[in-house]
C-alpha cells in the first residue's frame, strides 16, 4: 500500500505563465503589447499543453479566480464525478453581474441557470429541466422546427448566386435560422427572421442585431477589457442596454402565450409547448421569462456556429457526405416529413456530428470552480479555482481516441469496438447535474437542419480552404460560400 | 418512521399549495390534465411513487442490491419510476439530474431475464451509459426504469464500487 502514496505538491508547483508584478496576467491577452490574441483561445490551449504538460495554471487574473487547465481525460472525469449536488460552473462574470446587480430588481433570487450557482441554481434548473431535457417533450418539436427549416432552405434557394453559391455573409443567415428556432422554442413565436425583406424597424431585425451583438463581445468584455468591474466603460453601458432590449423581449412573448395558455382548453399535458408546460407549473411567469432569456443568450451562436462547422466539414468532406446522403435517402426514400422515429434512424448523421464536436469542438472548453480543496494530477489544488477542461484539445489525444488525427465518423457507431474513445474526452455539453439545458433541442436543430438540406441538395465549398478560430465560438474563419445542387432523386 | 410520515405530509402540503396558486388553469387545464399527468407513465416528479398501491394488481415486487450486498424487498407498483421508488425507501441510488438523462448516477445492473425484459434503451440513455463506471452487459439507468407487471419480482443491483457522484457514506435524501 505504500508505495502508492507519492507526495503531494504544493499549488505553487503548478506549471504556467508567470504573472508580472501588479498587472498579473490580464496584460497577456491585452491588444498590442500582450503575446497572446483573445481571438484565438483555441491556439492559447493549445500552446499552453504543448508548453507546460497536462496541469497549466494561469494566475494573476485581474477580478478573477486563477484557470486551471486540465489536459487529462482521468482527472476530468473526476472532477465531474465529485462535483456534488450544486457543481459551481464558472461562466460569463458580465452576465453574472448584469443578473445579480445591474437588474437585481427583476431577477431577484430566480437567476435562471446561466451564471448562477449554489441553491438558486438548483432549484431553478430543478424547475425547468424535466420539460426541456426529456426526450417527449422535445419530440413534439421535430415538426416546427422543420418547419423552420424549410422555410431556410428555402431562403437558401433565393439567395443563391448565378454560380450556385451562397453569399458571402451566409453565417448571417445560418445565425438568423437558430434566432428563428429558439424563438419558436423559447417564446412559443414565429419571430420572423428569415423573412428576406425586414423593414429596419422591424422587430426581427432589432432582435437579430441585439443577438449579434450579445454574446459576440463577452469575450473581449471578459478577457481583454475586464475593467467594467470597476466602472461602466462604453461597452459595458451597451451591453446592459442590449441585455435589457433581450429581457423586454422575452416578457412580452412570455406574457402573449400566457394569455393564450388561459383561454386554451388541454386535455392532456401533452397538448402543451414547453413554455405552456413551464407556465402550467410555475404560475409566476417570471420562470418562463428567465429560462427564454438563458436560452435565447447561449442558443444562438453556439448553435449557428456549430452548424456553420458541420456544413463547412460536410462540403469540404465529399465521401463522408455521400454516405450520409445514402443514409438519408435510405430513411427518407420520398423526402418525407420527418418524425422522431426517423431522426432515431440516422445513426451516421448523428456520428458525423460527434465526429465534428470532438475534432472541432464548437465550445472549446467547459469547466467548473472546485468547491472543495482536490489533488488533480499529484498537486494540491485550492478550492475556488476554476479549472478547464479543453475538450478541443482532449478529444484529439492519442490517449484517448484512437488515430486522433483521421476524420472518422464511423468510430462513434456500437458496432465499432475496435477504436477506443475515452467518454470524458470529447464532451462538447458537459456532464451531469449541469450537463448543457439546452443540448436536447441543439442537437435536435442541428439533425433537422442537416437531414433536411443533404437529403435535397449536394453541398460544396470551392474555395481557399477556412482556417477555425474563435471569435467567441471556435469555427470556420471566413465566408461560408457554399455551392448548392439539387439531388434528382 | 416519524421523519418518513413527516415527509409524506410535507409532500402533500406542497402539492396541495401548488394547485391553488395555479388558480387560472384550475377550470380548464389542471383539473382536466392532473389525471393524466399521474397516470402516464412518463411524466413523473417522484409524488406518484409515495402513493402506496391501491390494490394488489397493482403490486410490482422488487429487490434492491446495494453496494455492501444487502438485499432491500420493496413494495412497488405499476408506473412507478425505479428512481424515485429507491429515493422513497432510502436506497443510495443518486439520480443527480433528476431523471433528465444528464448523469449516470443511478446506474444499475439488472439481474436475470428482467433485463430482457425491459423496453430497449433509447439512444440517449446508451450514450449516457457508455460513460458510466463500471459497465456491464446489464447495466440500465434506473430513470429509465418504469415498473409494469412483466417486471415483478425485478433484482437490480447498485453498482459496488463506484467513484460515484457524492463522497463514500453519503446517502442521498428524498426532496
Amino acid at each position: 500500500m505504500k508505495s502508492i502514496i507519492t507526495k503531494i505538491k504544493p499549488y505553487s508547483d503548478i506549471p504556467g505563465p508567470k504573472p508580472l508584478p501588479i498587472l498579473g496576467n490580464t496584460w497577456r491577452l491585452l491588444p498590442l503589447i500582450g503575446q497572446y490574441d483573445v481571438s484565438d483561445v483555441a491556439k492559447l490551449s493549445s500552446l499552453f499543453y504543448q508548453q507546460y504538460g497536462k496541469i497549466v495554471k494561469l494566475s494573476g487574473l485581474i477580478g478573477r479566480p486563477d484557470l486551471l487547465f486540465l489536459y487529462d481525460a482521468n482527472e476530468i472525469e473526476k472532477v465531474y464525478r465529485q462535483e456534488g449536488p450544486t457543481p459551481f460552473r464558472p461562466s460569463m462574470p458580465c452576465l453574472v453581474k448584469y443578473k445579480s446587480e445591474v437588474r437585481k430588481d427583476f431577477f431577484g433570487k430566480e437567476g435562471g441557470v446561466v451564471g448562477v450557482h449554489g441553491e438558486p441554481w438548483k432549484s431553478f434548473r430543478t424547475k425547468v429541466q424535466k420539460p426541456i431535457l426529456q426526450l417527449h417533450t422535445v419530440r413534439k418539436y421535430v415538426e416546427p422546427i422543420e418547419m423552420v427549416t424549410n422555410d431556410f432552405i428555402q431562403r437558401m434557394t433565393q439567395m443563391k448566386d448565378s454560380n450556385n453559391e451562397m453569399p458571402k455573409d451566409f453565417d448571417n443567415e445560418i445565425h438568423k435560422w437558430a434566432l428563428e428556432c429558439i424563438g419558436l422554442v423559447s417564446l412559443d413565436v414565429r419571430l420572423g427572421c428569415l423573412d428576406p425583406n425586414l423593414s429596419p424597424n422591424s422587430e426581427a431585425l432589432k432582435i437579430i442585431q441585439a443577438a449579434k451583438y450579445a454574446l459576440r463581445n463577452i469575450a473581449i468584455l471578459e478577457l481583454r477589457f475586464p475593467f467594467w468591474r470597476f466602472f461602466p466603460t462604453t461597452l459595458w453601458t451597451k451591453y446592459v442596454k442590449n441585455m435589457d432590449y433581450f429581457v423586454e423581449i422575452c416578457m412580452k412573448h412570455i406574457d402573449a402565450a400566457m394569455e393564450r395558455l388561459k383561454t386554451k382548453t388541454v386535455k392532456n399535458e401533452n397538448d402543451l409547448s414547453l413554455i405552456e408546460r413551464i407556465l402550467a407549473k410555475e404560475p409566476d411567469p417570471k420562470t418562463a421569462y428567465i429560462l427564454a432569456l438563458d436560452l435565447i443568450l447561449v442558443g444562438i451562436d453556439t448553435i449557428s456556429m456549430a452548424v456553420c462547422s458541420i456544413l463547412y466539414q460536410l462540403a469540404t468532406r465529399p465521401e463522408q457526405q455521400e454516405k450520409l446522403y445514402q443514409e438519408l435517402k435510405q430513411v427518407l426514400p420520398n423526402n418525407e416529413p420527418l418524425t422522431p422515429e426517423k431522426l432515431n434512424q440516422m445513426l451516421y448523421l448523428k456520428a458525423f456530428v460527434k465526429e465534428v464536436f470532438r475534432m472541432y469542438s464548437t465550445v472549446i472548453g467547459n469547466g467548473r470552480t472546485l468547491q472543495e480543496d482536490s489533488v488533480l494530477l499529484g498537486y494540491k489544488v485550492p478550492k475556488g479555482v476554476q479549472v478547464v477542461f479543453p475538450t478541443l484539445i482532449t478529444g484529439s489525444m492519442s490517449e484517448y481516441v484512437t488515430k486522433p488525427q483521421e476524420f472518422k465518423p464511423e468510430r462513434w457507431l456500437k458496432s465499432n469496438i475496435e477504436e477506443k474513445i475515452h467518454p470524458f474526452a470529447s464532451l462538447p455539453y458537459g456532464y451531469g447535474a449541469r450537463m448543457c439545458l439546452g443540448r436536447r433541442f441543439a442537437d435536435l436543430e442541428i439533425q433537422v437542419l442537416l437531414a433536411k438540406l443533404i437529403r435535397s441538395y449536394k453541398l460544396e465549398y470551392l474555395h481557399k480552404p477556412l482556417d477555425y478560430k474563435v471569435t467567441f465560438m471556435y469555427a470556420p474563419d471566413g465566408e461560408l460560400k457554399f455551392k448548392i445542387s439539387k439531388r434528382n432523386e | 418512521m416519524a421523519t418518513s410520515v413527516f415527509r409524506i405530509f410535507s409532500r402533500f402540503k406542497v402539492k396541495y399549495n401548488l394547485s391553488n396558486s395555479t388558480s387560472i388553469f384550475r377550470n380548464n387545464v389542471i383539473t382536466t390534465s392532473r389525471r393524466n399527468i399521474h397516470t402516464t407513465s412518463v411524466q413523473k416528479h417522484g409524488e406518484y411513487e409515495w402513493q402506496d398501491p391501491k390494490s394488489e394488481d397493482e403490486v410490482v415486487n422488487v429487490t434492491f442490491i446495494t453496494k455492501d450486498g444487502s438485499r432491500v424487498a420493496v413494495r412497488g407498483k405499476v408506473g412507478d419510476n425505479l428512481l424515485y421508488l429507491a429515493h422513497r425507501y432510502e436506497i443510495p441510488m443518486e439520480g443527480a439530474c433528476e431523471a433528465s438523462l444528464a448523469c449516470t448516477t443511478c446506474h444499475v445492473y439488472v439481474h436475470d431475464n428482467f433485463y430482457e425484459a425491459l423496453p430497449a434503451p433509447e439512444e440517449k440513455e446508451d450514450d449516457l451509459l457508455d460513460m458510466a463506471p463500471f459497465l456491464k452487459e446489464n447495466s440500465r439507468l434506473g430513470c429509465q426504469i418504469i415498473l409494469s407487471k412483466d417486471l415483478e419480482g425485478l433484482e437490480v443491483e447498485l453498482p459496488k464500487a463506484t467513484r460515484n457522484f457524492y463522497v463514500d457514506g453519503h446517502t442521498p435524501k428524498p426532496h
